[in-house]
């Protein structure tokens, strides 16, 4: 069986094997839900008022991406193309690929992330504002590692939350 | 029946049976003792003994020696840096990503995620140890802008605190949800004369555990904790003309810095280039223009990137670095103080290093 479609796109296999690799779980998991419900690294935590379990939340996610026909790096990869781009702005506002505003606003320190495996990302807020349509995203540099590593785009209610499909219907 | 009841009994048993032997084991194996660190063997050679089983950077502090932090020892920031020349095992995973391989060769470890487990030898700058604790008092909370408030804490114990201009503390946020304590870094903004209290030049993060606390939860009269001072980033001692250049609470340290070339009559000549987004974002213009009037070679250049229509701005526009690459002629008789994000830093290198100036004359205080 071929790895890639005529158009480079991952095959159905590839895709599969991917989302599997997202929802691979640390051998704690309650341990790291009860981290993302509390506000030990940020305030409100990273689930919001969302009941469902972590990884039912990654799952339905990465579900979605799927059926859209993406992938979590690719959409992260996007969203890191852009935060890039806006930080040409130095902190102010630059239009970007002249369809949309990009605003990055950065912050002394580093953010962590709650799986288990060290380092840190910059505190940066990527505001995204469409030109045609004014829609706004919002992201952070710690959103953006955890869609790409862990297929988690946040608990519905939280701050940072991102519905994966107006992700990708309006960064593309 | 009786079948089921003997099951389950046998399973509980076997449950306490267990629990039994874990409490047994963690008294026993998981109990190192009190451990000796000794630190700076061959000069200060001070020893002190703590616990087993913490973290080094906690034993420290708990012995009110305070090693720079900012993640809360999660092994994130990589400022709790130092040299554990015996007793620390090998280099762990998670402070694989901060420490470079001529750190690693040299014994540098992360002190928030080594664990004391047996005796230590490590190495600390000399200078931490007159790193101190202080209580105060927030006197005064004052808007700036539309996210950024100065504080103003008035020291209760110790009652006064030593600084240099261009230091900074690290502000404990309490417990106020459901956070855990942890530390965050601020620049000292104001008169160091003033001996008696420092100011913070704070800005709002969505959603941070400190900012969420200082801006919606900490009251005038509050109690507050911080150690210090720390870092590096402070005026050389010359007449070397200067610009300054930072954006957002970058300001902070600048302010400072111009106390400090206030109260000592410096003829220093500087030019302070603040990037702002639009008119509102910028802070402190009624302190900056007092300074244009109180030194006699201070000139500062506001930088809005887009002006609101209907502000009526009259000053320079576009980018920091746009107006720097205008501005400045040739800087290789000049030098160069920052505060403010990777990104501006960098970007204001490479202008300063384009119009002359050398890499070691370019001092910078990076946001991460």
């Amino acid at each position: 069986m071929e790895n890639k479609t005529d158009d480079n796109r991952p095959s159905r296999r590839e895709q599969r094997l991917r989302e599997e690799q997202l929802l691979k779980r640390p051998p704690d998991v309650q341990k790291l839900e009860e981290t993302m419900r509390s506000s030990r690294l940020v305030m409100g935590g990273f689930l919001g008022p969302d009941k469902r379990a972590l990884y039912d939340i990654i799952e339905e996610d990465v579900s979605t991406l799927g059926r859209l026909g993406y992938l979590a790096e690719e959409v992260a990869s996007r969203m890191r193309q852009l935060t890039h781009l806006g930080a040409q702005g130095l902190g102010t506002s630059v239009t970007v690929e002249g369809r949309f505003e990009v605003t990055i606003e950065e912050h002394k320190g580093l953010n962590v992330c709650p799986w288990p495996h060290g380092g840190g990302v910059r505190k940066r807020i990527t505001t995204v504002r469409r030109l045609d349509s004014g829609k706004v995203l919002r992201w952070t540099d710690l959103g953006v590692h955890m869609i790409q590593h862990h297929g988690f785009f946040e608990g519905r209610g939280s701050l940072y939350r991102l519905e994966p499909r107006e992700l990708v219907e309006n960064i593309f | 029946m009786w079948g089921i009841v003997i099951s389950v009994a046998a399973v509980s048993g076997m449950g306490a049976a267990l629990a039994l032997l874990l409490v047994i084991a963690e008294r026993y194996i998981a109990n190192y003792g009190e451990c000796e660190i000794t630190i700076n063997e061959s000069t200060d050679d001070r020893k002190v003994t703590v616990q087993g089983g913490q973290p080094l950077l906690g034993a420290l502090v708990g012995q009110k020696m305070f090693i720079p932090s900012a993640c809360g020892g999660r092994g994130t920031c990589g400022l709790c840096k130092l040299k554990v020349k015996e007793g620390a095992g090998p280099v762990l995973p998670t402070e694989e990503p901060l420490l470079s391989t001529d750190e690693r060769d040299s014994g540098v470890r992360l002190s928030c995620q080594v664990k004391v487990r047996n005796d230590l030898k490590i190495e600390i700058p000399s200078e931490l140890f007159s790193i101190r604790e202080y209580k105060a008092t927030c006197a005064r909370i004052r808007d700036l802008t539309h996210d950024m408030k100065e504080f103003r804490f008035e020291l209760v114990d110790p009652a006064k605190i030593d600084y240099v201009p261009g230091q900074y503390i690290q502000l404990l946020t309490p417990v106020y949800k459901d956070n855990e304590e942890t530390y965050r870094a601020y620049s000292i903004s104001s008169d160091p004369a003033d001996r008696s209290a420092i100011e913070l030049v704070i800005r709002y993060v969505p959603d941070g555990i400190c900012t969420t606390w200082c801006f919606k939860y900490l009251k005038e009269g509050d109690e507050v904790r911080f150690n210090g001072p720390y870092g590096e980033f402070r005026l050389a001692k010359n007449v070397v003309p200067s610009v300054f250049i930072a954006g957002g609470s970058g300001i902070a340290p600048m302010k400072c810095l111009l106390h400090q070339m206030k109260n000592e009559h410096s003829g220093k000549e500087v030019t302070f280039y603040f990037g702002a987004n639009t008119t509102k974002d910028l802070a402190l213009v009624d302190e900056m223009d007092r300074f244009t009037k109180d030194l006699s070679s201070f000139k500062f250049v506001p930088v809005v990137a887009r002006p609101e229509p209907d502000s009526g701005w009259k000053g320079d526009t576009g980018l920091v670095t746009e107006a720097l690459a205008r501005d400045l002629k040739d800087a290789s008789g000049m030098e160069a103080y920052l505060c403010g994000s990777p990104g501006m830093i960098e970007a204001s290198i490479k202008v300063l290093k384009s119009k002359g100036m050398p890499q070691e004359k370019i001092y910078y205080d990076k946001f991460a």
